[in-house]
C-alpha cells in the first residue's frame, strides 16, 4: 500500500470508487423517474376519476408531485377530502 | 444452421467498442468460425482503419443495400485470419439512408453466409442504433468504469429490453491498481448497479494503442493482455459460456492476499 493511501484511510476519507457508486445509482433512478408533465396531467386526472368514486374532494386544491431524497423517490398525491360518498361507506372508513 | 448477429454496443462513445468488436471478430475467426464484421457508422467509418484494410475498400454497406454491388463483392478479406471479413461503412452517404428493414434484410443473407455477423453499433442511440438492433439476435454492450459511461449503459440496456434482446456486459479498460486501492468502480460495482450478465472483463493495455496504429489485430499478440481477455470472451460467445472469467484484480502475491482477507474482515465487522 502506498504512503497515500494509508494516508487516505487515517483521515478516513471515502473511497471515490464509493462515491462514483452512489451517484451512478441515484442517476440511474432520477433517469428513470424523468416524466413529462402530460403524463403527470394524465395520471392526475385518472386519480382524479378514481377517488372521487369514493370520495368528494376539493378539486382545485389537490396536488401530484414527484418527491426526491438521497435515498428515495416518491409519488405524492396530497388532496383534502371533503366527504366519504354515502354508498361507499363502509369500505372507505 | 444459420449464423448469429450480434450488435456491439455501448451509448456512449469513445469506450473502446471499435477495439472490442474487431478483436472478438478476429478471436472468433480464429477460433475457426466465419466472421462478418459490419461498421454502422455511416458516414464516419473507423473500423477499416483499426483492422488495417483501409486501402482495400470498393463497395460498401449502402452500396449492397442499394443493390449496386453483391454481398461478396462488398466483404473484404482479412489478409492475416482466415475467414474473417469486413463490411465497411460508407463515407459519403447520410447516415439515413439506411433503414431498418434494409437492415433485417441484409441480415438475413448475412446469417447464410457467416457463421458470426458482429454489427459496430455508433454511439449515441439515434439511427445508426436503431438500425443495428433491429437486425440483432444477441447483444454485447461495452462499458469503462465511469459513471457516465455506466449511465449511458443502462440506457442501452433499457432499449435492447424493450426489444426482447438480453444484453451481456463487458466492462473494458479496468485499471485493477485503481480498483484495489478504491479510486475506481470494480466489475462488482458495475453489475450491482446494472444488474446484467457479464461476458468478460478487459484490463487496460498500452498494446491496444500499438494495435491500431499498425492495424494489426490485437488477438494476435500474446504478451497483450486485453488480447487474452478477448480470446476468452470470443470463447464464451461462441458455445463456451461457463468459462470462467479471470478478474484482473486477481493478486498474485502472498502478502497481498493477507492484506486483502483482513481488510475485508475489517469491513465486515
Amino acid at each position: 500500500m502506498k504512503l497515500n493511501d494509508l494516508l487516505k484511510k487515517l483521515i478516513n476519507k471515502p473511497e471515490s470508487r464509493q462515491v462514483a457508486k452512489k451517484r451512478l445509482k441515484f442517476a440511474l433512478v432520477y433517469d428513470k423517474l424523468e416524466v413529462s408533465d402530460n403524463m403527470l396531467d394524465n395520471l392526475q386526472k385518472e386519480l382524479l376519476e378514481v377517488i372521487s368514486r369514493y370520495f368528494e374532494i376539493d378539486q382545485d386544491s389537490m396536488n401530484l408531485d414527484i418527491q426526491r431524497s438521497d435515498d428515495y423517490s416518491a409519488l405524492v398525491f396530497n388532496t383534502p377530502i371533503l366527504s366519504a360518498k354515502h354508498c361507499q361507506r363502509t369500505s372507505a372508513a | 444452421m444459420e449464423g448469429k448477429v450480434i450488435v456491439m454496443t455501448s451509448g456512449k462513445g469513445g469506450v473502446g467498442k471499435t477495439t472490442v468488436t474487431a478483436s472478438l471478430g478476429a478471436a472468433l475467426a480464429q477460433q475457426g468460425k466465419r466472421v462478418a464484421i459490419v461498421d454502422m457508422d455511416i458516414g464516419l467509418r473507423n473500423m477499416d482503419v483499426v483492422m488495417g484494410l483501409e486501402n482495400r475498400i470498393v463497395f460498401n454497406v449502402v452500396d449492397i443495400i442499394q443493390g449496386r454491388c453483391k454481398l461478396k463483392q462488398a466483404a473484404i478479406k482479412d489478409r492475416r485470419i482466415d475467414n474473417l471479413f469486413l463490411i465497411p461503412a460508407s463515407q459519403s452517404d447520410d447516415k439515413d439512408v439506411i433503414k431498418p428493414e434494409n437492415m433485417v434484410w441484409l441480415t438475413n443473407k448475412l446469417r447464410k453466409e457467416f457463421d458470426f455477423t458482429l454489427l459496430d453499433c455508433p454511439a449515441g442511440i439515434e439511427h445508426g442504433f436503431k438500425n443495428s438492433i433491429a437486425a440483432a439476435d444477441e447483444a454485447v454492450v461495452i462499458c469503462t468504469p465511469d459513471v457516465s459511461a455506466v449511465r449511458d449503459a443502462d440506457r442501452v440496456i433499457g432499449l435492447l429490453y424493450a426489444r426482447s434482446i438480453s444484453p451481456k456486459l463487458v466492462v473494458n479498460r479496468i485499471i485493477p491498481k485503481m480498483v484495489e486501492s478504491g479510486d475506481m468502480l470494480s466489475h462488482e460495482d458495475i453489475i450491482d448497479v446494472l444488474s446484467i450478465d457479464l461476458v468478460g472483463l478487459v484490463e487496460m493495455d498500452d498494446q491496444v494503442v500499438v494495435s491500431s496504429n499498425t492495424g494489426n489485430p490485437l488477438v494476435s499478440n500474446k504478451e497483450s493482455k486485453a488480447g487474452m481477455a478477448f480470446q476468452r470472451i470470443a470463447m464464451r460467445l461462441d458455445g463456451h459460456p461457463d468459462l470462467p472469467i479471470e478478474d484482473p484484480m486477481a493478486q498474485k502475491g502472498f502478502w497481498k492476499k493477507i492484506g486483502k482477507k483482513l481488510s475485508r474482515k475489517n469491513k465486515d465487522a
